[in-house]
């Protein structure tokens, strides 16, 4: 089913990183894509609250939320927890996917340990039953299913997803006695939300100045630098994670950053989107839902993201880029969609020339504080060359978050 | 080689060849075993034919099992010692003697560093030690072996690179009348390409990887698609 399923980790060798270097030196990907197009994303939500998977491309990741009742943390007796879990050992054919420090898994969990819990997205608070005895545990399992390059966001976009589909139970406290009921009972509750954040991954290029969105596993491994950087729906930033050797300066960063929040915004819409047909769906009775089986299925009513978002395959008409052609021969294996990344500033659709990766004039930008905010981030990520979280804790209000961007 | 209709099953007892066995010689391939007077399939897949007396299962299959003469491709991982080792996609990793290689000496090392590609062919292979390349021949000469700089490099089903090099396969002769190309393929499944342009590359790669589903059959419709994508 999945290529790369054979003990074998693309862009390992040095003909395979060469080769990707030179194309995106001349501005082409391996699959025909644009520099600032991604792979569709497909939701699937299983028959159980809070269940979903991603799939991007070959990329497939399922999130899977519980809770549970517990005592709280002693330093923070009012709130509850959340616990995030990666597990990638059900991709078998990434070198030391198995051995117990793997860096990959590391990575990614402290990615949504920054963008879900330390940007103080979910309202814990309101988890709380009785202070210092009662509190819910929320637990995200993500389960890489495959692998095939940007991790980070099919994993992002799946805890999200999970934790706004998840209903937990109700409960009443009265007199020292806890008392949780079914669903049959009482309606099942959703989890409160300060923000919804989402990422979106970049690979820079030594050859290239253009960062090149959504990558395939052998453009991830090839790549000098990821830069991941996390958005809410108010374009705030979350999480942002610049590593590797590739010279990154301050305006590429920045050009990043507004893309990725455009793109952010607009992911949620569609996750928004796709989780509103699900409730529908079910409102229908339980017979209508597919569940997990819909990953299999090849059923005409996916969730995906080009089609709730009305994304039309207008390059279709225009010339075919490089690669497309060869892929629709092969007719049984899925075809790339045309995905521009959506541009608050263009309008989706437009071609993005190279002019606008020069450096853009910061005076004139409706950003004034990002911008200022910018040159001390690509600062600090060069002179220490390694992953440089910059995170930002969200507070309810919008005016206080608005300080530190 | 005659394709007959019959799948195999593991396990399953195979009184054909055991008749066959009782009047010629017969040779076991691949996927079939002897046990005492029966002959039984361990693997599933069509049974396959070759006069006068070979046979052998041909399944599909993506792991490689390394045996003594295959042309395989593989990426160097690591020094140790004397010698290199060498993923080559099997279950262990191959090693391959500095010494293995055209004019070199104790003081003339070849120079390979990690993630160099080379083109090897396995000396010996047996279940219980690893396997070892050598990038020459029996007379020292390196031939077309050796390390392969610049191309692309994918993979494939070992099914499909064992039909790339079958002698009677239409495939690479129809891709040469598109454009000239250079093509190592290894029977572990994995194959480098190198053309003129990274454009004509990619093409390559992808009009290769478009066999495994089509199989050689699709050939020529691959071809056009091909030539009509070089001429935009």
């Amino acid at each position: 089913m999945f290529m790369n399923s054979n003990l074998f980790e693309p862009g390992k060798s040095k003909p395979e990183r060469s080769f990707v270097q030179l194309a995106v030196k001349q501005n082409q990907r391996l699959d025909g894509r644009r520099s600032n197009e991604s792979r569709d994303v497909e939701l699937t939500f299983g028959t159980d609250w809070g269940s979903v998977a991603v799939s991007m491309g070959d990329t497939k990741v399922m999130a899977q939320v519980t809770c549970e009742m517990g005592p709280p943390a002693l330093s923070r007796p009012n709130e509850g927890k959340l616990h995030l879990n990666v597990l990638l050992g059900g991709v078998a054919f990434l070198d030391e996917a198995y051995s117990t420090h793997d860096q990959r898994s590391l990575k990614l969990n402290s990615l949504l340990e920054r963008t879900f819990r330390s940007s103080k997205s979910i309202d814990l608070e309101s988890l709380c039953v009785a202070a210092e005895k009662h509190v819910w545990c929320i637990r995200v399992n993500v389960n890489v299913i495959n692998h095939d390059g940007n991790l980070y966001d099919a994993s992002s976009i799946a805890t999200l997803a999970a934790l706004m589909h998840f209903r937990r139970p109700d409960v009443s406290y009265k007199d020292g006695e806890l008392c949780i009921f079914k669903q049959n009972e009482r309606e099942f509750m959703p989890l409160l939300f300060h923000h919804y954040p989402v990422s979106v991954t970049y690979c820079v290029y030594k050859s290239s100045g253009q960062p090149i969105l959504d990558p395939t596993l052998l453009e991830e491994n090839a790549a000098d630098s990821v830069i991941v950087l996390s958005f809410n729906s108010y374009q705030e930033l979350c999480s942002l994670t610049a590593g590797g050797t590739a010279p990154t300066n301050a305006p590429t960063v920045m050009q990043c950053a507004r893309n990725a929040a455009a793109r952010c915004k607009s992911l949620l819409d569609f996750v928004r989107k796709a989780l509103a047909l699900d409730e529908e769906c079910r409102s229908q009775g339980d017979r209508s839902v597919d569940g997990l089986v819909g990953l299999i299925l090849n059923t005409e009513h996916k969730l995906s993201y080009n089609k709730l978002m009305g994304i039309q395959k207008q390059r279709q008409q225009q010339q075919l880029p490089p690669g497309e052609n060869i892929e629709l021969d092969n007719e049984s294996s899925e075809t790339p969609v045309a995905n521009e990344e959506p541009s608050s500033e263009e309008g989706a659709g437009a071609p993005m020339d190279t002019s606008d990766w020069l450096p853009p004039d910061e005076d004139s930008q409706e950003l004034p504080m990002r911008s200022e905010a910018s040159p001390s981030k690509a600062g600090k990520h060069k002179t220490n060359k390694k992953t440089r979280p910059r995170k930002q804790n969200h507070s309810d209000s919008e005016e206080e978050a608005r300080q530190y961007i | 080689m005659s394709a007959t209709n019959t799948i195999v099953m593991p396990g399953e007892r195979i009184a054909a060849i055991e008749e066959l066995a009782k009047s010629k010689r017969v040779i076991l391939g691949p996927g079939l075993r002897r046990l005492d007077d029966t002959v039984v399939a361990s693997k599933a897949g069509p049974l396959r034919h070759k006069e006068p007396g070979t046979f052998w299962v041909d399944n599909y299959q993506r792991r490689y099992i390394p045996a003594r003469g295959d042309l395989i491709l593989g990426i160097v991982r690591a020094k140790s010692g004397d010698m290199y080792r060498v993923d080559i996609g099997a279950a262990d990793t191959a090693s391959i003697s500095y010494l293995a290689f055209e004019a070199a000496t104790k003081k003339n090392r070849p120079d390979l560093i990690p993630g160099d590609l080379i083109y090897a062919r396995v000396l010996n292979a047996s279940a219980d030690i690893e396997p070892e390349l050598v990038c020459v021949n029996s007379v020292g000469k390196r031939g077309k072996l050796g390390v392969l700089t610049e191309g692309f490099f994918f993979k494939c089903s070992l099914n499909l690179g064992r039909m790339l090099l079958r002698e009677n396969c239409p495939v690479l002769a129809a891709l040469t009348r598109e454009m000239p190309y250079e093509i190592a393929v290894g029977v572990n499944g994995r194959i480098w390409v190198k053309a003129h342009s990274l454009k004509e590359t990619v093409a390559l790669a992808n009009a290769i990887s478009a066999l495994e589903q089509s199989g050689c059959a699709e050939i020529d419709k691959i071809c056009g698609n091909l030539g009509d994508f070089l001429q935009t």
